[in-house]
């Protein structure tokens, strides 16, 4: 997996025009910004969003590690392995969750 | 030990927990509904040491915080008395996960059986469980089963049976959420306490407590617990002010950092985590440019697979039929009772065989969609679709339903209990009857071969699905855009790991839902093929305008064959035995003789063929007369009758009055369509494939209208077992309404739009025969 980076240090599909969608807050990006193969942590669910009770009932809480599986071929959703199990979750929600890179986990996986 | 228990099966969603339900009860199934919302209850019977045991299959479930019907069923379910023991069925290959469901279970304090299901599975990837400490942890027994084997379910058996002995002193112990929350659910379950409220016999106040910190609806919807609500909220304010803590979700945070701790001590991981087989099958299932071909290839198999499965056991299905109203037909003197003789058999035999016959190609279909679903590859399909359904206002869990569609509406209909949003639910069910049915199959089969050249054939089929999928999409927009405005629920679904599916869970599966279509041709369809017996056959005309057996008599008289030209027939061996000697005593020749000719082109010298010739037009002229007869009756009957009321209606469509009274006996069923043609043009037994009641049809009919009533069939509602579960799964006469009026408007119109246009651009106009 090709370990793109941008200037934040964080996940940001680089190359094209950089994106932030958290206001505020520059050192990280949302679930729906990274790209396929990343494994990433929770850092906090924006108080807007809708159906955090749900998430957390599967795991998607803060300080869970996710892995950005697959993006549907049509657009739309975004299927992520939360606590061994793949779960298919909207961009839209998925915007309104806030990631942090560990980089040392991708690297090391990536190799075998 | 009691003689009788109740005792519930709770589990995550593709947690296996239907499987061993499967196993444990087998065929002594009841399925239901819970009153209200549309969660199927589950129940089933066994005997267990002389005791009988009542089993709840609850529906899978992450967690019990009502943030869905299912939630609030099992909710409702077990916070009810009378459970005597919760079976909860636990996926040992993802433990942490599953155990969160297991947290909140142990705080209802009822007894527990835990299930480590798939024990096989957890081996192959490492797992070593610590099952001492775990059982004392959740204070509950804990079994592995493997649910696809049936060794797996002896020992959840026979560890049940001890479990049963000792219910009394269980020891479910209290897991704590750390000093301020603990301290915020006592002082909330105090005032519970004070209250000293019936419920809190069954279950402790301590679990109100925290659901209601939680915000549960379901907690906050019992009356009872009102008085408490300003305990909570100032307890919700204080955590909140002081310590940061969104109670909401923080109680979920907390279950998983016990449960981390718990894992920890108890389970270990032995091997490296290698990517599973199931998330390499993935890579290319989901992938973003391969993913939609191979759903595209896998449709299309389901479909091949279908059709040519069916195929031959619909032929011996509709043999069967045959024999079975010829068998009456001998056993019954015609003398005796004639009306309910022929109501009996061509209006009973006929019109519940006509639908039986298709049953193969439905059980095919559903077996072959619960293969889809068992293996865990319908939750892709809904992935991969879920981008162009939304584009129409749909989502990916509407695809399925959809599909199924092609076979029957009415389980289709069922099947859209999977969408958790009401709204996208509702659209997708007021569009699925526009999915093609296999009903309308026979109509289709009738029409297309008679009008339609052969190379034509296949695409004008293919095209009468794609319009009903193209205006089912178009009307899914448009109500998603005016009636069904704005943001739908949250989108969250599982993609369970592929799983090999076990015989008998597709035989249940396949069984349950084919069931449906069989409960209709025993209810809706027989009442049908009465009514419409009835009104095809009453009032009988006695007096006619002309005197048809004299006109038949002259006919016969003038036109019958002389001695001399059976003798050239006889002379050329054309004839001979049977059909001789009937020949020369009726001076006529059976019209199946001469079919007979005529379909194996039998070499005839000029003389011959003048004396067919003649033989055809005495044939000809008696069956005209013999038709003329028969409109004349039918037009008498009550069918006759409705069917010129609503001609001025259907006029405009191109339809004269018997496609009239067919098209509103099909609206009670559409197979009944083709039936009623067949009895409306006097042939007998008709079924799709009758050759002379397509001759008749091309003789009467253009392209154009042909066309038309597949359109009008298409697109009004398929059947009124339809609009029956549609009242009965959106809860609504009105929308029921709307629906049936909308689809027969809708068809109408479409129709009229289509007819109109074709006769002036003169497109299929001119009569093939």
């Amino acid at each position: 997996m090709a370990e793109k980076k941008c200037s934040c240090g964080c996940c940001c599909n680089s190359g094209k025009t950089k994106e932030y969608n958290v206001s505020g807050d520059e050192k990280q990006c949302t679930l729906a910004d990274l790209p396929v193969g990343t494994k990433a942590t929770i850092v906090k669910i924006m108080p807007q969003a809708r159906g955090s009770k749900k998430f957390a009932d599967v795991g998607i809480v803060p300080g869970s590690e996710l892995l950005i599986e697959a993006h549907a071929p049509f657009g739309g959703l975004i299927r992520v392995k939360v606590m061994e199990t793949s779960m298919a979750i909207h961009k839209d929600e998925a915007a309104n969750i806030v990631m942090e890179e560990d980089s040392n986990i991708i690297t090391e996986k990536d190799k075998d | 030990m009691k003689n009788s228990y109740r005792i519930a099966l709770a589990g995550n969603p593709n947690c296996g927990k239907t499987t061993i339900f499967n196993a444990l009860t087998g065929a002594r199934q009841h399925v239901g509904n819970y009153p209200g919302v549309t969660v199927e209850s589950k129940s089933g019977k066994f005997v267990l040491n002389g005791a009988e045991i009542e089993l709840i299959d609850l529906p899978g479930v992450y967690s019990l915080s009502s943030s869905s019907p299912e939630e609030e069923v099992v909710f409702d379910e077990l916070t009810k008395p009378g459970i005597d023991l919760i079976i909860n069925v636990v996926d040992s290959t993802i433990p942490q996960r599953s155990l969160y469901l297991t947290t909140q279970l142990a705080e209802l304090h009822i007894p527990m059986l835990l299930a480590f299901n798939m024990a096989d599975d957890a081996e192959k990837k490492g797992l070593k469980y610590d099952f001492a400490k775990l059982e004392k942890y959740f204070g509950s027994p804990i079994v592995q089963t493997v649910g696809c084997k049936s060794s797996g379910v002896q020992n959840l058996l026979k560890r049940l049976a001890s479990t049963l002995e000792e219910l009394d002193d269980h020891g479910v112990p209290m897991l704590t959420y750390g000093a301020d929350i603990d301290d915020a659910i006592k002082a909330v379950s105090d005032k519970i306490d004070e209250l000293n409220l019936d419920i809190c016999k069954f279950i402790p106040s301590r679990f109100y407590a925290i659901k209601l910190l939680e915000h549960d609806s379901s907690a906050m919807k019992i009356k009872a617990l009102e008085p408490v609500q300003e305990e909570v909220t100032c307890q919700i304010k204080h955590l909140l002010d002081k310590h940061a803590i969104k109670a909401e979700t923080f109680m979920a945070d907390c279950r998983y950092a016990m449960l981390a701790g718990a894992c920890r001590d108890t389970i270990s991981r032995t091997g490296e985590k290698r990517r599973e087989i199931s998330d390499k099958i993935d890579m290319v299932m989901t992938n973003k440019f391969l993913g939609f071909p191979l759903f595209l290839l896998i449709m299309y198999v389901t479909f091949w697979f279908t059709f040519t499965c069916a195929d031959p056991l619909m032929g011996y299905i509709e043999e069967f039929f045959g024999w079975l109203g010829e068998l009456v037909k001998g056993v019954w003197a015609e003398e005796k009772l004639p009306y309910l003789r022929s109501m009996v058999t061509d209006g009973i035999i006929g019109g519940v065989g006509g639908v039986i016959v298709f049953l193969p190609n439905i059980l095919f279909l559903f077996f072959a969609i619960a293969i889809l679903e068992e293996s865990g590859y319908m939750s892709r399909a809904a992935f991969v679709m879920d981008g162009i359904m939304r584009k129409f206002g749909l989502q990916g869990k509407s695809f399925v339903p959809l599909v199924l569609g092609f076979g029957c509406t009415v389980p289709a209909i069922m099947a859209t209990r999977t969408i958790e949003s009401q709204r996208d639910r509702t659209v997708t069910i007021m569009v699925l009857p526009l999915m093609s049915c296999g009903a309308r199959l026979p109509i289709y089969a009738l029409i297309i071969p008679a009008f339609f050249a052969e190379k034509y054939q296949a695409f004008t089929m293919w095209g009468i699905y794609v319009i009903g999928i193209v205006i089912a999409l178009i009307a899914a927009r448009i109500m998603k855009a005016t009636l069904f405005k704005g943001d739908g629920e949250v989108y969250l679904m599982e993609l369970p790991p592929y799983r090999m599916p076990t015989f008998q869970s597709l035989m249940l599966h396949m069984w349950d839902r084919g069931k449906m279509y069989l409960q209709k041709a025993g209810t809706i369809i027989l009442a049908t093929s009465i009514i419409l017996y009835i009104c095809n056959t009453f009032p009988q005309k006695k007096t006619f305008e002309k005197d048809y057996g004299k006109l038949i008599e002259q006919v016969q008289n003038g036109k019958s064959l002389t001695d001399a030209q059976i003798k050239i027939l006889e002379d050329g061996k054309i004839i001979s035995g049977e059909v001789l000697a009937s020949a020369r005593e009726s001076k006529a020749l059976p019209q199946e003789f001469l079919d007979g000719l005529a379909e194996n082109k039998v070499k005839l010298t000029p003389e011959q063929q003048s004396v067919i010739d003649a033989a055809q037009t005495l044939n000809d002229d008696v069956a005209a007369l013999e038709n003329e007869q028969a409109a004349e009756e039918m037009e008498y009957t009550i069918s006759g009758r409705i069917g010129k009321v609503l001609e001025p209606i259907f006029r405009p469509l191109g339809f004269d009055w018997k496609i009239a009274t067919a098209t509103i006996g099909a609206l009670a069923a559409k197979e009944v369509f083709v039936s009623q043609m067949g009895i409306l043009y006097a042939e007998g037994e008709a079924d799709e494939k009758s050759v002379t009641l397509r001759e008749k049809l091309v003789k009467r009919y253009t392209p154009l209208q042909a066309f038309c009533v597949m359109l009008f069939c298409l697109l009004s509602i398929p059947c009124l077992a339809t609009l029956a579960i549609i009242r009965r799964e959106l809860n609504s006469w009105k929308m029921t309404f709307i629906e049936g009026a909308g689809l027969f408007l809708l068809a109408y119109i479409v129709t009229l739009v289509v007819y109109q246009v074709g006769t002036i651009l003169k497109i299929g106009t001119n009569l093939i025969g």
